[in-house]
């Protein structure tokens, strides 16, 4: 085997720091070392050594080279060798004493190896977790960004969308329709404890079947969803609703998952005022937004509760909702962003069902006049 | 191929002649001229992903330039982006030398480029980032630093302690642990050293005279913040 290419660097006084190139072959007895001939200028030199004067461990950056000391007639030099072949070599040829410490060098390399790859495994496995932590637990992070909100702050948001909405409309100021609309939100929004919003309703005169709330506390009424009305608890119940979409902070909560992660961790970690202009560089509109399945149940559960502690006659509600996915005449906007299902019919009678009987105090409107005033037949037919 | 440092201090060159054929390899925008003989290729070392993996685990350059006398022997000036020194050394086939993200100035033919993970601590505490730059091969190799370049020569079992961040390269005969600077961790932080390297010969350890983080840091006070 004639190859001049060095394959281990030698350590030791007289050599450089960053050691000397030597080729080191292994033999039967032993090492020979030959150092390069240009070192120095010297003529290439060769030193044998026995396995016997050898004490050898796992040494270098990574743990994964091969360390032989030996003291010499110039004091300690250390040998690092890296090639495998050699390494391999060393570890066939080498005596019944070195064996042992060969062995416990090689148990290191795959120790700190093993540690290496368990450790990134690790973080891997947490990053994982973290991650399907924030996908799975983005609701409780959404909850957390919404409470930093203030309600100012949301008010202001909601206004502007409402001015805007109602510029295009024809907005009834006065009348029995506004009166009666008034006098429900006047009963629901007295039984509402510590309530930090002003609510403020609109009545909007159109055929569209619907009702809203936005964000802040602004509600608007359609005449059309007053027409299909039967009696005033059946709006009142559209609107204690409604009202709960309000409270719940339902389309903030809808705003922040559709405007993503980014806007909670900016909101959690303290900067709400940015909300406003990423919402309108996302091109969010809190008109389209439509709420989950489960703010819907909640919405009506709580919008239920609402009812009774008003003592408006919460039957109402069931009906009218029942009524409104039944006979899908018209435009019954209300629906498309409400999704009506028996199941939530079902769970609104349960609830009821549960509730104590009380006697509902009727309204003081008639509702045969507020719907004649909407030009609505005297009753609709059953 | 042979090379010299014009202008040793603060603002370096390296020249490099190339004799017909030979090529080195340097980092992407280190040429400053050369004779007309050079031509300058880019090419993505150690392959697309090789290129890939070294451009987003290490930060360094997706590209290196290949110099090339390929109409006859000619001569190019190297220099890199930052003020600061450069060190040529000479590879020799088994030496090897791990060297921080932007402490590679060029390389001769012969010398070959990984990018090499570190382990979990030295990943998060070295302030290297896991993926640092591992140099072997032979032949003709040109680091740059930040500051001044000072060699540390470590005998076997020799310590030394380098703040993590004026680290340029060091051999892999070498290893090293990270502490904090200090035995209490307020202390370690209050002393502005945080961590630092427990270097273990033998080997060599390079260090820059100046942190250049530190020195971006500085630096960001006086740029006038626009409205």
């Amino acid at each position: 085997m004639v190859e001049n290419t060095p394959n281990a660097l030698c350590f030791g006084d007289e050599f450089p720091a960053s050691g000397a190139p030597c080729l080191v072959h292994v033999e039967d007895h032993g090492l020979t070392i030959t150092f390069s001939p240009d070192r120095d200028g010297a003529e290439s030199r060769s030193e044998s050594l026995r396995f016997s004067e050898l004490t050898v461990s796992a040494g270098g950056l990574d743990h994964d080279q091969l360390v032989a000391t030996w003291v010499g007639l110039k004091g300690q030099r250390t040998l690092y060798l890296k090639s495998p072949d050699v390494i391999r070599a060393f570890r066939q040829a080498a005596p019944d004493h070195l064996s042992q410490p060969l062995e416990r060098a090689a148990e290191q390399v795959r120790q700190v190896r093993q540690r290496h790859r368990m450790v990134w495994g690790i973080v891997g496995g947490v990053l994982l977790v973290v991650m399907l932590g924030l996908w799975f637990g983005s609701d409780v992070l959404v909850e957390l960004a919404v409470d930093r909100i203030p309600v100012e702050w949301e008010r202001k948001l909601g206004e502007s969308t409402y001015r805007d909405f109602l510029a295009h409309q024809d907005v009834m100021k006065e009348g029995p329709a506004v009166d009666a609309v008034n006098e429900m939100i006047h009963r629901l929004t007295g039984q509402i404890p510590e309530n930090p919003y002003t609510f403020e309703v609109t009545v909007v005169k159109s055929d569209v079947v619907n009702a809203f709330a936005l964000p802040g506390g602004y509600i608007v009424v359609f005449t059309g969803l007053m027409k299909k009305a039967e009696s005033g608890e059946e709006v009142a119940g559209v609107l204690a609703h409604e009202l709960n979409h309000v409270l719940q902070r339902h389309g903030l909560e809808r705003i922040i998952k559709q405007l993503g992660f980014v806007a909670v961790v900016s909101i959690v970690l303290g900067n709400p005022p940015g909300l406003g202009g990423m919402m309108k560089q996302l091109g969010v509109e809190l008109m389209t937004l439509k709420f989950g399945r489960a703010q819907e149940t909640e919405a009506d559960l709580t919008g239920l509760e609402l009812l009774y502690r008003a003592k408006i006659d919460p039957s109402g509600m069931i009906t009218f909702f029942q009524r409104l996915a039944e006979k899908d005449e018209g435009r019954v906007e209300w629906l498309s962003t409400h999704p009506m299902s028996n199941a939530r019919a079902e769970r609104l009678k349960t609830q009821l069902a549960e509730m104590p009987k009380q006697n509902p105090e009727p309204f003081t409107f008639d509702w045969t006049n507020v719907r004649a005033s909407q030009g609505a037949p005297p009753s609709t037919p059953p | 191929m042979k090379s010299e440092i014009l202008y040793p201090g603060a603002f370096p060159m390296v020249r490099v002649e190339l004799a017909e054929g030979e090529h080195i390899k340097a980092e992407s925008g280190a040429m400053v001229a050369c004779s007309p003989t050079i031509d300058i290729e880019s090419k993505m070392e150690g392959g697309f992903l090789g290129a890939l993996s070294r451009k987003f685990l290490t930060g360094e350059k997706f590209f290196f330039q290949t110099l090339r006398a390929s109409r006859g022997a000619g001569e190019v000036l190297l220099a890199p982006t930052v003020p600061g020194e450069i060190i040529v050394m000479e590879l020799d086939g088994v030496s090897e030398y791990m060297v921080q993200k932007d402490g590679f100035l060029a390389g001769a033919a012969g010398v070959v480029i990984d990018s090499q993970m570190q382990s979990m601590s030295r990943g998060l505490l070295g302030g290297e980032g896991f993926f640092i730059l591992k140099m072997s091969g032979k032949g003709m190799l040109a680091l740059n630093s930040f500051g001044a370049i000072h060699k540390i020569e470590l005998k076997p079992g020799q310590e030394y302690i380098v703040d993590n961040s004026h680290l340029v390269a060091w051999s892999t005969t070498t290893t090293y642990n990270i502490e904090k600077a200090t035995s209490g961790w307020v202390a370690s932080f209050t002393s502005g050293e945080g961590f630092v390297c427990r270097f273990r010969g033998p080997g060599v350890v390079y260090i820059q005279s100046r942190n250049p983080g530190s020195f971006g840091a500085w630096v960001r006070q006086f740029i006038p913040v626009s409205q």
